[in-house]
């Protein structure tokens, strides 16, 4: 190849990227710059990308609804169903392949096979059941299902994971002077951090952006998760896009944060989980 | 004081006086005073299975073991691979329990006891480093087990003088992933090392190193047993590791101990026909035939029964180390056949011919002119060289 052809490879390599970083961050940023406009300049013709005069109004009007609480119950939810998720979905993958469980590979399908079920489907016959519990629209609702719906995931990475650690190695600790549950801990744990971490991602944002589950079976406003919320909102003050936007970059905030910061063992988690499973 | 710093504090006459005066094993008298008398002094300690056996589902993996191994000596049970070895150490570690029987340390029956609890290290094939932590920390490790309540002044001088004796003190910093095949070997047992323990467990340590780094280490390996004076337990199916290391062997075939004893002992006299196979390289010739007339007779094969052997119902066979046989005139041979090979080693020739149906190997004198296709004769080089066995059961029956 010449010197030529490989430079124009190379641009349109870059036109490509820049396309599909277009494509990707272009609502995002016009989500972040609509949100810190006023209202009288949100629908200026020609359109400015950079407000004029940016302003907090749209955010202080958020605070004054009490958005903040709905942002507070989703982080919640999220939280205790990641953990719970992990530590129930992490502890299971370990014993599936450590452990001689009775009929290993039936319950890894049952749980594949859990997983391919449209979780719609069982909205209604859910709620039924939940009404029934006296579960329905109260603080454990939307936890409880969110954690069923990661769990699975959670076994399946993390029992990959597990898969490709040598049993030497817990043993090793045992010889050393640590009891099976040290041994897990200081040794297995570490090492499956990216396993874990992948979980608890595909977990957040699951919870995190769910709207349906929410919104079907908790009633109560104060219950209610940022999704649901934001819709609310809309719903009451018509178009009101500058509050819009700046509960889109509210909500949109925490995923991408936590992206940057554990964006290293995402990329192992889901490749390795990718590869070796 | 801890359960644990009695036990260390233990003097060793608390050894069972048995195990260090007689070392009988499997009804075999082997000569370990010397071997134990070095240890004295030192920790070690005695480890005796009673019955041992253990079974995974319907198979049985070791079955029947007796053994004692006396406070101080390198043991090493040598087998092909999946003859039990590694499972029958596994259990010593606590990492199996036996379907039946009892393992001691010492005198205490420690076959339930959890491995934290048993004062043993272990070395694995796979080194098991732990790949999140640093050299001086996978050193450190036992260390830092809590019913060890190690002081962080200790455990740096403790790691820091493991490392100076292995050549790792440049490592410490590192992670595992970075350092070679032969520095990890040497982390691993750093790693056993750390701790004082009164035994060892070394499975196939060696196996993974090229044949240079393989050599060097077996030497260092038996200078630290020298130095240390612990009771160590060797895994390995590399029978020349085995008899250069080894105070006694334990050679197991299938789950069993085919036979204990030093190193020459198991080589000049096998107990058995796997053994006598199984060690040497080539193992030793064996020799079919039928008995009559005061010899074994049969294709190629005239060899005179020495009279204390006698035969048995189902016949005996003839074994002769490649090394004892030696050409001879036709008239004389105990073996004729005809050549197939003759490699060139440079000290000396290693020859296999066909006698009947059986081949034969045997290492001549390097000046050799012998030319495959040529019939030749073959005795050994003096009568007390071969071995009997009864062709029924397997066993020795004289030389």
């Amino acid at each position: 190849m010449n010197q030529g052809m490989r430079l124009t490879g190379r641009a349109a390599l870059l036109a490509a990227s820049a396309l599909a970083s277009v494509v990707v961050l272009g609502p995002i940023i016009w989500a972040l710059s609509t949100s810190l406009k006023s209202d009288n300049h949100i629908f200026a013709v020609p359109p400015r990308l950079i407000p004029d005069e940016p302003t907090l109004m749209h955010f202080q009007r958020l605070v004054a609804e009490g958005v903040q609480w709905s942002f507070l119950n989703s982080a919640f939810y999220t939280v205790v169903s990641v953990a719970f998720a992990v530590a129930v979905g992490g502890t299971a993958g370990y014993a599936l392949v450590r452990y001689p469980v009775p009929a290993k590979r039936a319950l890894l399908v049952l749980f594949m096979g859990v997983m391919s079920i449209p979780s719609y489907a069982l909205l209604l016959p859910t709620q039924v059941i939940f009404v029934r519990l006296g579960i329905f629209d109260t603080r454990l609702a939307l936890p409880i299902l969110y954690a069923a719906h990661v769990i699975p995931f959670a076994v399946w990475m993390t029992r990959a994971h597990f898969a490709t650690v040598p049993r030497e190695l817990e043993q090793a600790a045992l010889v050393d002077g640590y009891s099976r549950f040290e041994a897990v801990w200081k040794v297995i744990i570490p090492g499956a951090r990216p396993a874990l971490i992948a979980a608890a991602a595909f977990g957040f944002l699951y919870a995190w952006n769910d709207y349906i589950t929410a919104t079907t079976m908790v009633e109560s406003p104060d219950l209610r998760t940022l999704p649901v919320a934001l819709i609310f909102f809309q719903g009451f003050h018509g178009r009101d896009w500058g509050a819009l936007m700046a509960g889109v970059v509210i909500a949109t905030l925490p995923p991408i944060v936590l992206f940057l910061v554990y964006r290293r063992y995402l990329i192992g988690g889901f490749s390795e989980g990718s590869v070796k499973g | 004081m801890t359960p644990a710093a009695v036990r260390a504090s233990r003097q060793p006459d608390d050894i069972p006086q048995d195990a260090i005066l007689q070392g009988e094993i499997q009804g075999m008298n082997v000569h370990s005073q010397d071997i134990a008398s070095r240890a004295v002094g030192q920790s070690a300690r005695s480890v005796r299975f009673v019955d041992v056996a253990k079974r995974f589902g319907s198979v049985a993996a070791v079955a029947d073991v007796n053994l004692t191994i006396a406070p101080g000596q390198f043991v090493t049970l040598l087998g092909p691979s999946g003859c039990g070895k590694s499972t029958t150490l596994s259990m010593i570690a606590g990492l199996e329990l036996p379907s039946q029987g009892h393992i001691y340390i010492g005198d205490r029956d420690v076959t339930t006891v959890p491995p934290a609890d048993r004062d043993i290290a272990m070395v694995f094939q796979s080194y098991a480093l732990y790949p999140h932590l640093t050299i001086f920390e996978n050193i450190a490790f036992p260390l830092r087990a809590k019913r060890r309540r190690t002081t962080e002044t200790e455990v740096t001088r403790k790691v820091t003088d493991a490392a100076r004796m292995l050549g790792l003190d440049k490592l410490l910093a590192r992670f595992p992933r970075e350092i070679s095949g032969g520095q990890r070997q040497r982390v691993a047992l750093g790693r056993a090392m750390v701790r004082t323990p009164t035994i060892y467990l070394l499975d196939e340590p060696l196996s993974n190193l090229d044949q240079q780094l393989r050599v060097q280490m077996r030497s260092e390996l038996k200078d630290l047993h020298q130095r240390l004076g612990a009771t160590m337990l060797y895994v390995t199916h590399d029978q020349g590791e085995a008899m250069t290391l080894s105070d006694i062997i334990a050679v197991m075939s299938a789950g069993r101990i085919e036979q204990v004893g030093a190193p020459r002992e198991l080589y000049d006299r096998p107990a058995n026909l796997f053994v006598a196979r199984f060690l040497g390289e080539p193992g030793m010739n064996i020799l079919n035939g039928d008995i009559g007339d005061g010899r074994l007779r049969g294709q190629g094969v005239a060899i005179a029964l020495p009279p204390t052997v006698k035969a048995g119902p189902g016949g005996l066979c003839a074994g002769i180390r490649p090394e004892d046989l030696v050409l001879c005139p036709i008239p004389e041979a105990e073996l004729t056949g005809v050549v197939r090979t003759v490699e060139f080693l440079g000290s000396r020739c290693l020859m296999r011919a066909d006698i009947g149906d059986t081949l034969v190997t045997a290492f001549l004198p390097a000046e050799v002119t012998t030319q495959p296709g040529e019939t030749v004769g073959l005795k050994a080089s003096y009568p007390g060289r071969t071995r009997w066995f009864d062709v029924a059961s397997g066993l020795a029956v004289g030389h």
